[in-house]
């Protein structure tokens, strides 16, 4: 609990207003999108960086936990209060303070939405690669955090690749910027990159310095439907093996598209045991040519149906059906586990073939669905947490399944973050000593351990 | 209240946050209590004894436009639209009418119309029409029943639609008639108002009155009526929106139109578009009307944006109602468009009142004006 002096000199900072503590401020939250709930003392909502400073004082001294909060899409349980504390929201942070088009940059406050600033960045005939699913709800400083990527990450990278600088508010109260709107810059130890992905451990985003792109003049969407798992997975290989880029590469099965065939007028296969979403983008001359190759190499490795969309509404109305996946699968039963192990794309022929023996081994229902063009898998593992015999299927699953990705040269998480999800498996992925030199860094930022205390370290 | 009838809803909830995207108020108000994921957790912890029904909680719940646009967005499939309406219903039970919403349910009890005026000058909009004729649109026996609802007899900025709708009934020859002071509120403000165990005696009355007529079917100008009939009236007679049966009315050859050389571009009210399904009707009924441009708006069908006015927010939160509209506006601006069309008096009051307020050069009209200024010699 905090000490009322403490709140009161929160609320002091805050001009009262914002700071919240009422029982419906705390019941909304206490969650993200992963499953555990956990009830904080209070929300702090700061409108800048000097506010920011003055609780990071108070906090620092009382030692009461800060968990910083985006808009609470993340699926691995990085933005609740886990030991108690307050939340820090960014709600009123959400200003794009510039878009600087020769640069090709934009600096943004952490509460910006990802849609937005595409939206806006469009405009300038410029684009923000990285599209998470929650695009159009979650935010920028979500995004760094949680090293966001999306389905664009096959060509274009993560939120990690798009970030140049940061301004950061450290547990101290001091107040420090990293990076700048250079695209090259190998001044000292690379402390924006250290911060990108650190899940709310290390400090508080206020400003964030992001790289642009050319918007590409093109871009076509076509499905290749398959009459199983494994000629789309294998197709996949072939594609990036061929020296072929797309824009994305996305694989689902049929239980997925059962569940989202219907939503918002999109119109999928309706033959296919698995299907490949394909974008490449470009000029329009790259994007026919390489929508031809891939066309002619999907029917090669077995695709029994190649579809282009004819209109821009068509693919968009794939790609938002696309975005559903998640909380369509998760609707089918009370549960819903998204995976998130990834491999190099080689091995994604492999790992799904791993995903399919263990469904079968621990007797579970699991949707497949992968951004296969970056190895990036996310099996939907429908379930119940009230049944505790099926979830210890679901765990002794889980843990086989990141042993394996791991073997495979992969990784634990590819874009979901660690958090409360995947805590006890880091030391699959780290040894001892790594680990350890992630705790002396943690300490050497936040000695009195309040910023989201509890994650992964 | 049974809130178990409910839990099926919450309980589906993923708490992923897709429903964010594209509610008007989380835009406005940000604080995850009034998103549609907050809400959702509130009704969660309400049913388990989590939280208490305080001031603080109604005015969350009261603090939505029940427009469904995060029903639509749910890839759970969801339907929130229920759970909030439902928890109205709840809050009403143990606190009582809301205060804001108080007049309005009061007048709704003993007048049988929102406006707290007496029922029988339900038919007043009739005054201004010239040439009115003998019946004065009242039959004893009619095919059609026009049921004007509320807000277009009483408000004089809306009353033009009722006296559009009978120039173009007129014209078509339809045997139609109205109920004037016989027509009671359809009962959806009440629902709205978390008092819906209060409709049963304006469903019968009305139903009463209707069957007297014989009549085959029923044409509202009022997209919530037309939804309040569907959902909560016996089904043996036919229900027509306005645009559906105007649109059958083209079909049929029995309206001719003149050119209007207008830009116009059109707002799915909610009721009529994601809670009625109706997004043909009222653009081939545009389309019909020869050199009428329509330029579409960025959100539009299932995503279009509300208005402002749906949910009883102008009653309980009217700061909050005109923040919305001036957005709604500001997306009308964008197509360039000179004037703005929908199909409900509700819509053209909350966007023309904030139009007129801020005195902006944009026309708002129902679609029963637009069909009306096209008609070829009426």
């Amino acid at each position: 609990m905090i000490s009322q002096a403490a709140a009161d000199a929160m609320r002091a900072v805050l001009d009262d207003a914002w700071y919240l503590d009422q029982p419906e401020d705390i019941a909304t939250y206490s969650y993200d999108g992963f499953l555990p709930e956990f009830t904080p003392d209070a929300i702090l909502v700061p409108e800048n960086a000097e506010q920011i400073a003055e609780i990071m004082k108070i906090a620092n001294r009382d030692k009461i936990n800060i968990i910083p909060r985006g808009a609470g899409t993340n699926i691995c349980g990085s933005s609740v209060a886990r030991e108690g504390g307050v939340i820090l929201a960014f709600h009123r942070m959400n200003k794009i303070l510039e878009i600087d088009k020769e640069s090709m940059c934009a600096v943004v406050q952490p509460g910006v939405i990802n849609g937005d600033l595409q939206k806006e960045v469009a405009q300038y005939d410029l684009m923000y690669p990285p599209d998470p699913a929650s695009m159009f709800v979650s935010t920028i400083g979500g995004n760094v955090s949680l090293n966001a990527g999306g389905p664009r990450g096959v060509k274009y990278g993560v939120t990690r690749d798009y970030l140049l600088g940061l301004e950061v508010v450290l547990p101290s109260g001091e107040i420090i910027k990293t990076g700048g709107k250079t695209l090259k810059n190998v001044s000292g130890y690379d402390l924006t990159r250290l911060l990108c992905g650190s899940e709310g451990t290390l400090g508080i985003f206020t400003e964030i310095t992001l790289r642009l792109v050319p918007l590409p003049s093109a871009k076509t969407t076509l499905q290749a439907a398959y009459g199983n798992l494994d000629d789309a997975a294998t197709t996949v290989t072939a594609i990036m093996a061929a020296g072929m880029v797309p824009t994305t590469l996305e694989l689902m099965d049929r239980t997925v598209l059962d569940v989202i065939s219907d939503y918002g007028g999109a119109q999928f296969n309706n033959d296919a045991e698995a299907l490949l979403l394909i974008e490449v983008d470009g000029d329009s001359d790259l994007v026919n040519r390489q929508g031809e190759r891939i066309e002619a190499l999907c029917r090669e490795k077995g695709a029994i149906a190649v579809d282009r969309a004819h209109t821009p509404e068509e693919a968009e109305k794939l790609w938002q059906a696309r975005r559903t996946a998640f909380g369509a699968v998760a609707s089918m039963r009370p549960n819903c586990i998204v995976e998130d192990a990834t491999v190099p794309v080689k091995k994604l022929p492999d790992i799904i073939r791993k995903v399919v023996e263990l469904t079968r081994k621990y007797d579970l229902q699991i949707a497949v669905l992968a951004h296969a063009g970056d190895g990036n898998l996310h099996p939907l593992i429908m379930t119940d947490l009230r049944d505790r015999e099926e979830m210890g299927r679901v765990d002794q699953m889980l843990e086989e399944l990141c042993e394996a990705a791991i073997q495979m040269g992969g990784t634990l998480s590819g874009e979901h973050g660690i958090g409360i999800a995947k805590a006890r498996f880091m030391n699959m992925e780290f040894s001892e000593t790594s680990l350890d030199l992630m705790r002396d860094i943690k300490r050497v930022f936040d000695p009195n351990n309040i910023l989201n205390p509890g994650s992964f370290l | 209240m049974e809130m178990s009838l409910i839990s099926a809803e919450f309980d589906q909830c993923i708490k992923c946050g897709l429903c964010l995207a594209n509610c008007p108020v989380s835009h406005e108000l940000f604080l995850e209590k009034y998103t549609p994921r907050g809400k959702i957790q509130l009704a969660r912890a309400y049913s388990r004894g989590e939280t208490a029904i305080s001031d603080h909680y109604r005015d969350i719940f009261a603090r939505c436009l029940l427009c469904g646009a995060c029903s639509v967005t749910c890839p759970s499939g969801v339907d929130l639209t229920t759970v909030f309406t439902h928890m109205r219903r709840e809050i009403t039970e143990k606190k009582g009418i809301s205060p804001s919403m108080k007049p309005a349910v009061d007048s709704l009890m003993i007048h049988h119309n929102i406006s707290n005026e007496d029922n029988e000058e339900r038919g007043d909009w009739r005054e201004d029409i010239k040439d009115l004729p003998d019946h004065q649109y009242e039959k004893t026996k009619a095919k059609v029943v026009y049921f004007v609802g509320c807000v277009a007899s009483f408000f004089p900025m809306t009353q033009t639609i009722p006296q559009n709708m009978v120039r173009i009934l007129s014209a078509a020859h339809v045997d139609f008639t109205i109920l004037a002071g016989e027509e009671w509120c359809c009962g959806f403000p009440l629902i709205g108002a978390g008092a819906g165990e209060s409709i049963d005696k304006f469903v019968q009355h009305n139903v009463l009155k209707i069957r007297s007529l014989e009549a085959e079917s029923i044409v509202f100008s009022c997209p919530s009526c037309y939804r309040m009939w569907r959902e909560h009236y016996p089904n043996d007679i036919k229900l027509f929106h306005s645009t559906q049966f105007i649109e059958q009315l083209i079909d049929e050859n029995a309206l001719s139109f003149n050119e209007l050389s207008w830009s116009v571009t059109y707002h799915d009210p909610c009721d009529l578009g994601r809670n009625g399904g109706e997004y043909d009707a009222p653009r081939k009924i545009l389309n019909a009307i020869p050199g009428l441009e329509m330029v579409e708006m960025e959100n539009i069908r299932a995503k279009s944006v509300c208005c402002g006015g749906g949910g009883n927010l102008e009653m309980t939160d009217p700061t909050l109602s005109s923040k919305l509209a001036r957005g709604k506006i500001a997306e009308i601006r964008k197509t360039g468009a000179e004037t703005v069309v929908t199909a409900c008096q509700q819509c053209v009051r909350t966007i023309k009142g904030r139009v007129r307020r801020e005195k902006m050069d944009l026309e708002v009209m129902d679609i029963s004006t637009v069909v009306s200024r096209a008609l070829l010699n009426v």
